[in-house]
């Protein structure tokens, strides 16, 4: 079944005195299954965030749309529309964005408290996933207190406890060294297991490696597709670098 | 590297911390003028040339200390705050290769043109602005206003010189600050971990404390002589308690609310909770000190606003009767012939006595222990609140003025002693015990009761002679006087000021020089000190409200501008997270709401328990008027009510613009 669906994107910015015009994204479309781990790549500026950001409704394309379940989103409501995307969708990003004035545990509630949801079924809901991602001793603690490793954790336990459709990731493992960068793709590679639909942005070869699916997008447009199917890690790992190198060099698209 | 390079470099950094530097300025160009302004006038020659003008520099002069305190430590404060937002900018010079010897340099430049220009223009404004002020001051104080406009030195040279020492003491402290600093932290400035702030209980207990004892003094001391000495402790107590629990306590509160699950995890609690906590953190002291400021800005105000109102009443307070005199009486100074030089002199001016009083009587001073007067003067004590005068008047005089025909023994007295009651059945004054006959409800009216601020005692003995053997046994504890007793005469004229005037003069002339000791009093002639006093405490409260205003306008300007920028990533994340655009918007409107009003609403608190003790100061300055002060305070509240919202609007603004700058959706 299909959970996302991305027809013929485009989004131009324009600058504050509507000096300048700036194509992010030209025409983008692709679709994303249920219980699909993709990844999304491309060179600094292509426009990966800003598609994110549409994914999220956190922006509006400027032409466009995008389907989320069969419902585009263009039709919610203004009123709708934060309570839709704190339903429907879980955030992990590159620098965590957790506040620095809640513990890690009230972090991870933020989106259920602003759904209404009482203390005891967040406990509740939280316990498995704390186990699951090994935080259960520092929920007291706060941001500042704890390693880049764990705040990602904590970033992603705030994604899970939702239980979203669709979790969409801006570079998750870019603050990340390279060990805890592991742990992180291991952690996503399980919870895809476990059902649930991962979408990622990243720079990273090794991260890529572990979708089930890469896009790169050039030029405001998906410009190439590899699916690794029944590939190991490392001859994804050598597919991916090939296709970069392709398209630094301006290598013809091939699909 | 040119010197030039750094003189450009430090006015390029000017230019980009506009935001925050520009406000500086101003606040810098306002405190040095009004400084100015207040020497200007305390120092003016034509000032202390009119009658009463000495008084009023005085009081001016007073000012003037008080702005040169408070210019020092705000502006330092103010100055540490600039710096705070600018350590990074600093610690990346560091890493740039500017050697600290070198961001110094800079730093002296920056301090140069904002001295320069702060004093420049502030000097100038004073100037211009300073013969305004002077006219509103001698409107105020009802004096002739003089042409001319002058420029004063010494004015220039101490605003000059307090300006530009405080100026160099806030780059010292910056240089110290740079100095000490690794580069690491610099780069990290303001924001170095959000510790979650410990609940300090302590501090919580104190400041409890301090605030209840402030407001228990100030309800419940009865005596105005009391208030005034108790009146500084109560202001130490309260600025303790504030501070402690602006800081501890705010903490404690929320942290208990937080600890109460079902009430935190509600949507509306939940950010609120937390975001006041770390805003409490923050900003505790500054907001502490807003509702301190503001609570100076209240008192001073009202009080000073209601005793130049009420100058009427209290020039009639003071003052019950046009003409008063009392002279000490003996053989050789009679009754008889002060009642006819008066005579003379009312004759002359062909005025007729009205509402006339006379009588004799024995004035001391004593301190009252249970039924016991303390006459000694080596025993008695200013301080406390047992401290009362004692009037002894003779039954014959009483009976006269009451139209009474009451009888007393040798030791009997008739006692009235004010709206408080006196509770022994006995009065042990000057080695005799009376019997109490009588406690008086009421006593004839226009008594000097009026002009003291201790409680008075008027006693009634049975004639003259007790009163004369008193007055040697008080002789012989406190050394002999020429006089026997006193003799009080006042009355009121049917006529202008002017001729109560001239009559005053007159009766001086002929009674003054014949009764050494004596004193001969008149609304009429009073009124220019009363003038110059209140008015000048008058306008000095104006003055110095207007400039604890501005600077209360600063800080909430410094906080929103700084709040906002922490805020705006804080409010990006619950974006992201799933809040709505509005629900972050309520948030904000709600916090920042919170924050700001409760220094104000926390002042009127203060205003409000202050209020006892405040009306028996006003008391001792012989405003009587309750009414009056009740309508002073409230207008005062809700003028600085109105304005403290309208300057949280205008920085409100500020505060969502840097906030919602960018923010998507
Ligand atoms: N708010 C904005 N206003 C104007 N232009 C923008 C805005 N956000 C992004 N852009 C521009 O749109 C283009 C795409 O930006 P985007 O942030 O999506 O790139 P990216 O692929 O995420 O890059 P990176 O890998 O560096 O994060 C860039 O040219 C960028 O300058
Ligand atoms: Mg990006």
């Amino acid at each position: 079944m299909t959970i996302l669906e991305v027809n013929n994107l485009k989004k131009v910015y324009t600058t504050r005195f509507g000096g300048s015009h700036v194509q992010a994204l030209a025409n983008v479309s692709f679709s994303v299954e249920q219980g699909e781990y993709a990844a999304i790549m491309g060179e600094s500026g292509s426009g990966k965030t800003t598609l994110l950001n549409i994914l999220a409704s956190l922006d509006k394309p400027t032409s466009g749309e995008v389907l989320l379940k069969g419902k585009r989103l263009s039709t919610i409501k203004e009123r709708e529309i934060s309570a839709f995307r704190r339903e429907n969708l879980g955030f992990v990003f590159q620098d965590f964005n957790l506040l620095d004035t809640f513990s890690l545990q009230d972090n991870i509630f933020l989106p259920l408290v602003l759904s209404g949801k009482s203390y005891e079924e967040m406990s509740r809901r939280l316990e498995p996933i704390a186990h699951k991602l090994g935080i259960g001793d520092i929920l007291a603690k706060y941001p500042y207190e704890v390693s880049g490793g764990q705040k990602q954790r904590c970033a992603v336990a705030r994604a899970l406890i939702t239980q979203p459709q669709l979790i969409l990731a801006d570079e998750p493992t870019g603050s990340l060294d390279s060990q805890a960068a592991e742990g992180l793709l291991r952690l996503f590679k399980e919870i895809n297991q476990e059902g649930q639909t991962l979408l990622m942005v990243t720079h990273s070869v090794k991260a890529a490696s572990h979708a089930q699916r890469v896009l790169f997008i050039k030029d405001g447009e998906v410009f190439h597709q590899l699916y690794k199917a029944g590939m190991s890690d490392e001859a994804m790992y050598q597919k991916i670098s090939d296709t970069l190198t392709t398209m630094a060099t301006g290598g013809v698209r091939h699909e | 590297m040119s010197r030039f390079f750094y003189a450009k470099l430090a006015a390029t950094n000017l230019k980009k911390n506009a935001q925050t530097y520009l406000p500086y300025i101003l606040t810098c160009m306002g405190t040095v003028m009004m400084y100015y302004i207040m020497v200007f006038l305390a120092e003016n020659e034509g000032l202390g040339k009119m009658s009463g003008g000495f008084q009023v520099q005085t009081i001016l002069k007073l000012g003037s200390y008080v702005i040169a305190i408070f210019a020092v430590i705000f502006l330092f404060y103010t100055h540490s705050f600039l710096i705070k937002r600018r350590k990074k900018e600093f610690g990346l010079f560091n890493i740039l290769g500017m050697e600290k010897k070198h961001i110094a340099k800079v730093l002296g430049f920056e301090t140069l043109y904002v001295g320069v220009i702060s004093l420049g223009a502030g000097l100038l404004g004073g100037i211009l602005l300073s013969k305004l002020i002077f006219m509103v001051l001698l409107k105020i104080l009802n004096f002739e206003v003089p042409l001319g406009f002058n420029v004063s030195g010494p004015a220039l040279a101490d605003a000059f010189a307090l300006f530009a020492g405080i100026f160099l003491l806030t780059l010292l402290n910056t240089l110290r600050q740079i100095h000490l600093a690794k580069p690491v932290e610099l780069l990290q400035g303001g924001q170095t971990g959000e510790k979650e702030p410990k609940t300090k209980w302590p501090l919580v207990v104190i400041g409890t404390l301090s605030l209840g004892g402030g407001y228990y003094i100030s309800l419940t001391t009865q005596s105005p002589l009391a208030a005034l000495s108790q009146f500084f402790y109560a202001v130490l107590l309260v600025m303790v308690g504030t501070y402690c629990l602006f800081t501890a306590g705010s903490i404690a509160v929320l942290k208990l609310l937080r600890r109460n699950k079902g009430y935190y995890y509600q949507t509306r609690h939940f950010t609120a909770v937390a975001g006041m906590m770390y805003r409490m953190k923050q900003n505790a002291v500054g907001l502490a000190s807003i509702c301190i400021m503001a609570t100076a800005v209240l008192v001073m105000v009202s009080t000073t606003v209601s005793l130049y109102i009420g100058m009427e009443d209290v020039l009639r307070t003071r003052y019950p009767q046009t003409i008063m005199i009392s002279a000490p009486v003996s053989a050789q100074q009679s009754v008889e012939s002060l009642q006819r030089s008066v005579h003379k002199v009312l004759a002359k001016h062909r005025l007729v006595v009205k509402d006339r009083l006379d009588y004799r009587y024995l004035f001391f001073p004593g301190n009252q222990e249970g039924g016991r007067v303390i006459t000694a003067e080596s025993k008695i004590s200013n301080a406390t609140s047992s401290l009362r005068e004692y009037y002894l008047i003779p039954l014959e005089d009483y009976n006269r003025l009451t139209h009474k025909t009451v009888s007393l023994g040798d030791r009997e007295i008739l006692i009235y002693s004010g709206p408080s009651k006196y509770e022994n059945d006995t009065l042990t004054v000057l080695n005799r015990t009376f019997t109490v006959k009588e406690r008086l409800d009421s006593f004839f009216e226009n008594t000097l009761e009026g002009s003291s601020i201790s409680g008075s005692y008027y006693i009634v003995v049975k004639d003259m002679n007790v009163i004369k053997a008193m007055k040697a046994t008080l002789a012989e504890e406190n050394g002999d006087k020429p006089s026997d007793y006193n003799y009080y005469l006042g009355f009121n004229l049917d006529a202008g000021e002017a001729d109560i005037s001239a009559v005053y003069q007159d009766i001086r002339t002929a009674v003054g020089s014949d009764y050494p000791g004596s004193s001969i009093e008149s609304p009429v002639a009073a009124k220019e000190s009363f003038f110059a006093v209140y008015g000048g405490l008058f306008f000095l409260g104006i003055f110095l409200g207007a400039l604890f205003i501005m600077a209360t306008v600063l800080i909430i300007y410094y906080k929103q501008v700084s709040e906002g920028y922490d805020d705006k990533a804080r409010f990006e994340i619950m974006q992201k997270v799933g809040m709505s655009r509005e629900e972050v918007k309520g948030s904000i409107r709600s916090q920042i709401l919170t924050v700001f009003f409760l220094p104000l609403v926390t002042a009127g608190i203060h205003t409000a328990f202050a209020f006892p003790i405040i009306s028996k100061l006003l008391a001792v300055l012989y405003l009587t008027n309750v009414g009056l002060f009740v309508w002073c305070t409230a207008g005062t509240i809700l003028v600085f009510a109105l304005f403290y919202a309208l300057v949280y609007g205008l920085t409100a603004k500020v505060y969502y613009r840097i906030v919602s700058w960018g923010m998507s959706v």
